[in-house]
């Protein structure tokens, strides 16, 4: 009885035991003499990317790319790779990094320099936005690998039914709004992303660049209270009061298309590739969208795009014989060549400029041609080690004076108080 | 006689040493893998420790890191949030549980199928849940909106993540539907501690559904509850996933973990998030005290 | 009289019980029901409760645009791995506590509660450090070795507190029979509580079974991951396959129901051995 029931123990233990050794061997593939590296990115363009990966490993033997495929969550990846680079971790080499976390990986030392990796000819051919993002102190830092810039989607059925023409200022559209809800099907005027999140930075920094005004000046210091700032922050709330769906201050992309891609809402203003996404076979309003470029504000003279975008970035820890490797990799990925085959499968925005104006792309993507001038008027969110901070004070404070938790002034106010303390 | 008393003496004589032979397992355990971590955020709250700022060579700087905390309202602000919302949602969840616990060691008909209903929630995977619950919350397609409006309870859809007591409402909603069935499952274990006699016994001495409820179970499930209602509180109080998915910790929603999160892999000051971290450790190390205040000798008396 | 007043009593137990059931559930129907719809309608507004036709596409695609099959394996041997050797584990050590005479039995008890009493996200990174250093990423028992000791507090507490209520003088009367230490844990002691092992079994089944975090940081390698990370690699930029997501739900969370009805005779045998208690 007793032997029986230890017997019983011993075997299972030991079951566990084999299956737990089984598996104790690292599975690593190594290719013969080849350098193998390996590529993290996210789910987000996975696909695609995997095809260029494939590509790259046919076209040649001295390198073997591995992929490792993250989910599509810009915290998720960040925390990811935090995780593995303050460990001094050597299992990636490569790695696809949003191009806000540049100057914060740059300045914790994990990026290995690229200046003298890469032939400097790659980057001359490139938009110079996503270029100045990978450039820390006159070092090339991150490839720019593609970028992201927003529109403004519109209910072209709904203009046509009007009889209108496309506004081109805030006040325009919101003008056409009141008339636009009630046709076709349109409940709401306006559309967008006002959760307490990344996206909410986005949004807001373009209605403060689009009426003029701005986060930190040329020296870095905060210029957040101003009297542009607090106009384009209470334009914003009307928005939220007045225009959007009452969630609007919950919404992140996806809530907020759809929405939009229901028929409810005259526009949204969203990332350029939603233009595919937007008119899929789920949607209603497929053949009713059209696209142009964000709307000036009360007190601005042009409106500017909060660029966005993904750049390939090399694991400082890595040796330097893995270090070429990848160098050799990220330049593939960079190529003109490249840029214009992953434009073609996958329609996010290259950073290589001749892309846009390739016959073959245009021909693909007609809105192409306006959307290069869109691109070049871009702006890039602040470039600083702190800009986790910064952003996270951002989305508090223009989260609560949009919600009216706070007095719009009132927020703007602490933001600049807490912007200056950060600077300290 | 006096085999009875040898007996007895040779298992005592190894008491002690058989008490740690088998807890060797669980110490290797524990040794191997919780000890480090635990000493290392303990160290790095001694330290200034911003990683993008590596040239400030990391310096010791003691308990500073500890008086920071007091000055800072966002983390006070944090630790109220996050004792509102564990006592909230521990209390329900101890109501639900305990009345669900209750029905299924009740012997009915498909009693099998509503044991496997009421523990549902508990197996579908957190993040999937999170975000499922988003989706119910949404103002324009969700479903709790659908079914109070068909109820006739609201006259409109509302955005219940939009505002401060919404928020709280649907955070609790969600983690009591998500982690009651938890609770029911460890009461039941020990309900079905208390042999049937017993009933019968109480039964036979004229005593009602309350009487036998008062004075047969409680006592005898009193410790289970306990210690049931210990490992929710700990988990309430490091409440993180749910938040960071539903409301990302507006609307005053941040809680305390949701803060030592953005504190250390957000910010990257590993210094300031360590201490967060030994904050929340502090608090619920003297919450799990006054548990096992409560619980007395119980679990260990011979 | 008191008949009469028994049947209400039951027909009100009885809608108590479905309406309880009902609402925990519905969250689930709902999912199940998303699962099935045709793509059109999963966002509808307003909701739609019943679909206009039922489709399978969904599951498919779980299966076949992923290496759901694989995920599934991975997180079956890893969460009945962990469960077994956390219950004899877990189980041994509570015994211990619960019925052997040693000194500092109260420090260990919060020493092993202690490890539960840390945000997950301050031991991430330590841990993988640990596991690198033990090469043991990308393995299964890499991910079991933490997912036992983050199950152990539960099960020791929970095991220590049924075992110290069974009554006193058992393992004499068995030492009288010439039973060892260890026949007595197993042939005596373990059966008593198997109650209470089959569900702390089940919560430390389920824990393993839908953590997320670890499972994401110490598997990179696509052949080693696990359901909940495999879920979370559905969506894409642009899109969110909420169809997808539904079915791959329903996927991992029927095994799980099948397993709690397998075992729920298990879990209410309650003492048939009788007599135990005084």
């Amino acid at each position: 009885m007793a032997t029986k029931h230890w017997k019983q123990a011993a075997s299972l233990l030991s079951a566990g035991a084999m299956a737990a050794s089984l598996f104790a061997v690292p599975l690593t593939v190594k290719a013969d003499d080849a350098v193998t590296i390996s590529f993290s990115f996210d789910q987000g363009v996975g696909e695609a990317t995997q095809q260029m990966v494939d590509a790259y490993n046919e076209s040649q033997d001295k390198v073997r790319v591995e992929t490792v495929i993250l989910p599509q969550d810009a915290n998720t990846v960040h925390d990811d790779f935090v995780n593995k680079l303050a460990s001094g971790d050597t299992s990636v080499d490569v790695m696809g990094l949003d191009v806000t976390y540049i100057s914060e990986f740059g300045s914790a030392g994990w990026l290995a320099d690229l200046t003298d990796l890469v032939d400097p000819s790659l980057t001359e051919g490139m938009l110079t936005g996503p270029v100045e993002g990978a450039t820390i102190d006159g070092k090339l830092v991150a490839m720019p690998w593609f970028t992201n810039s927003s529109v403004l989607f519109y209910r072209s059925d709904v203009l046509e039914e009007l009889g209108a023409e496309v506004p081109t200022t805030w006040e325009g559209w919101m003008e056409l709004a009141d008339k636009a809800v009630g046709v076709n099907g349109v409940e709401y005027g306006a559309d967008f992303q006002a959760a307490q999140s990344e996206a909410l930075v986005c949004n807001w920094v373009e209605h403060v660049w689009s009426n003029g005004g701005d986060i930190l000046d040329a020296d870095g210091n905060p210029v957040v209270n101003s009297e542009n700032n607090i106009e384009a922050t209470e334009l914003m709330k009307k928005l939220v009061d007045e225009y959007a769906p009452e969630g609007v201050t919950t919404y992140t992309e996806t809530e907020s298309e759809q929405v939009f891609k229901e028929g409810k809402c005259l526009f949204i203003r969203d990332w350029s590739g939603f233009w595919s996404s937007g008119q899929d076979e789920g949607s209603k309003v497929t053949g009713k969208i059209a696209a142009t470029k964000l709307p000036v504000g009360p007190s601005g003279t042009e409106s500017h795009t909060c660029l966005g975008g993904l750049d390939l970035v090399i694991n400082n820890n890595i040796d330097d014989e893995h270090k070429a490797a990848a160098a050799d990799f990220i330049s593939y990925m960079a190529s003109p060549e490249t840029q214009k085959e992953m434009t073609l499968i996958s329609s996010q925005p290259p950073v290589v400029e001749s892309v846009y104006t390739d016959p073959e792309i245009l021909e693909a993507i007609p809105f192409y041609e306006e959307f290069v001038d869109i691109i070049a008027t871009g702006k890039s969110r602040p470039l600083s080690p702190q800009y986790a901070k910064l952003s996270d004070a951002i989305q508090r404070n223009i989260h609560q004076a949009l919600t009216g938790e706070a007095e719009v002034a009132a927020a703007i106010e602490t933001l600049q108080g807490e912007l200056e303390e950060l600077n300290k | 006689m006096s085999k009875r008393k040898k007996a007895r003496g040779s298992l005592e004589k190894t008491e002690t040493r058989d008490a740690w032979i088998m807890m060797t397992p669980a110490l290797i355990c524990l040794g191997v893998v919780a000890v480090y971590p635990i000493l290392r955020t303990f160290w790095l709250s001694l330290h200034e420790m911003v990683l993008t700022d590596p040239l400030s060579g990391y310096p010791f700087i003691g308990l500073s890191n500890y008086a920071k905390i007091f000055q800072d309202s966002r983390a006070l602000d944090a630790i109220l949030f996050t004792l509102k919302f564990t006592v909230v949602t521990v209390f329900f969840e101890l109501l639900l549980g305990f009345a669900s616990a209750l029905v299924m060691n009740q012997g009915f008909r498909a009693k099998g199928l509503v044991r496997a209903a009421i523990l549902i929630p508990w197996a579908i995977p957190t993040s999937v849940s999170a975000m499922m619950w988003k989706f119910i919350y949404n103002d324009q397609y969700g479903l709790f909106n659908d079914v109070l409006y068909r109820l006739g309870v609201i006259d409109s859809y509302k955005a219940w993540l939009s505002t401060a007591d919404g928020s709280f409402m649907a955070l609790v909603i969600t983690d009591v539907w998500k982690t009651a069935p938890y609770m029911a499952l460890l009461i039941l274990a020990g309900l079905q501690m208390v042999p049937d006699e017993m009933y019968e016994a109480a039964k036979i001495d004229g005593a009602n559904v309350f009487q036998r409820f008062r004075y047969v179970t409680l006592p005898t499930v009193k410790t289970t509850v306990l210690v049931a209602l210990l490992f929710r509180t700990l988990d309430a109080f490091r409440v993180f996933d749910l938040i960071s998915v539903m409301t990302g910790g507006a609307n005053g929603t941040e809680s305390i973990s949701v803060y030592a999160y953005n504190n250390l892999m957000k910010f990257l000051d590993f210094g300031y998030g360590s201490s967060l971290a030994v904050l929340i450790f502090a608090v619920v190390f003297v919450i799990s005290l006054i548990y096992m205040k409560l619980m007395g000798n119980r679990l260990t008396e011979i | 009289m008191t008949k009469a007043r028994s049947i209400l009593g039951k027909i009100a137990f009885v809608i108590f019980v479905v309406v309880f059931v009902g609402i925990i559930v519905l969250p689930f129907f709902w999912q199940f029901m998303t699962s099935v719809k045709p793509l059109s309608e999963i966002s509808a507004i307003p909701a739609k409760w019943i679909p206009s036709s039922v489709h399978g596409d969904f599951y498919v695609n779980v299966f076949t645009k992923h290496p759901f099959g694989r995920y599934l394996l991975n997180s079956f041997i890893v969460a009945l791995t962990t469960t077994v050797l956390s219950i004899l584990i877990g189980a041994s050590a509570a015994y211990a506590l619960a019925r052997l005479r040693f000194k500092g039995k109260k420090f260990m008890l919060m020493a092993i509660l202690s490890i539960s009493m840390f945000p997950t996200i301050a031991t991430l990174s330590p841990i993988y450090l640990l596991l690198k250093n033990l090469r043991l990423l990308n393995t299964y028992a890499g991910l079991i070795l933490p997912y036992i000791t983050f199950a152990l507090p539960l099960a020791i507490w929970l095991l220590t507190n049924f075992f110290a209520q069974l009554p006193k003088g058992f393992e004499e009367a068995a030492a009288i029979d010439g039973c060892s230490r260890g026949k007595i844990f197993f042939t005596i002691m373990l059966p008593l509580i198997k109650p209470a092992i089959f569900s702390v079994a089940l919560i430390v089944f389920i824990n393993a079974w839908n953590e997320y975090l670890y499972a994401l940081t110490f598997m990179t390698n696509d052949n080693m991951r696990t359901v909940p990370v495999g879920i979370a690699l559905f969506p894409s930029n642009y899109e969110l396959p909420w169809g997808d997501m539904a079915a791959a739900t329903v996927v991992v969370t029927v095994p799980l129901i099948i397993l709690v009805l397998i075992f729920q005779k298990k879990i209410i045998a309650g003492l048939t051995t009788g007599g135990v208690k005084e």
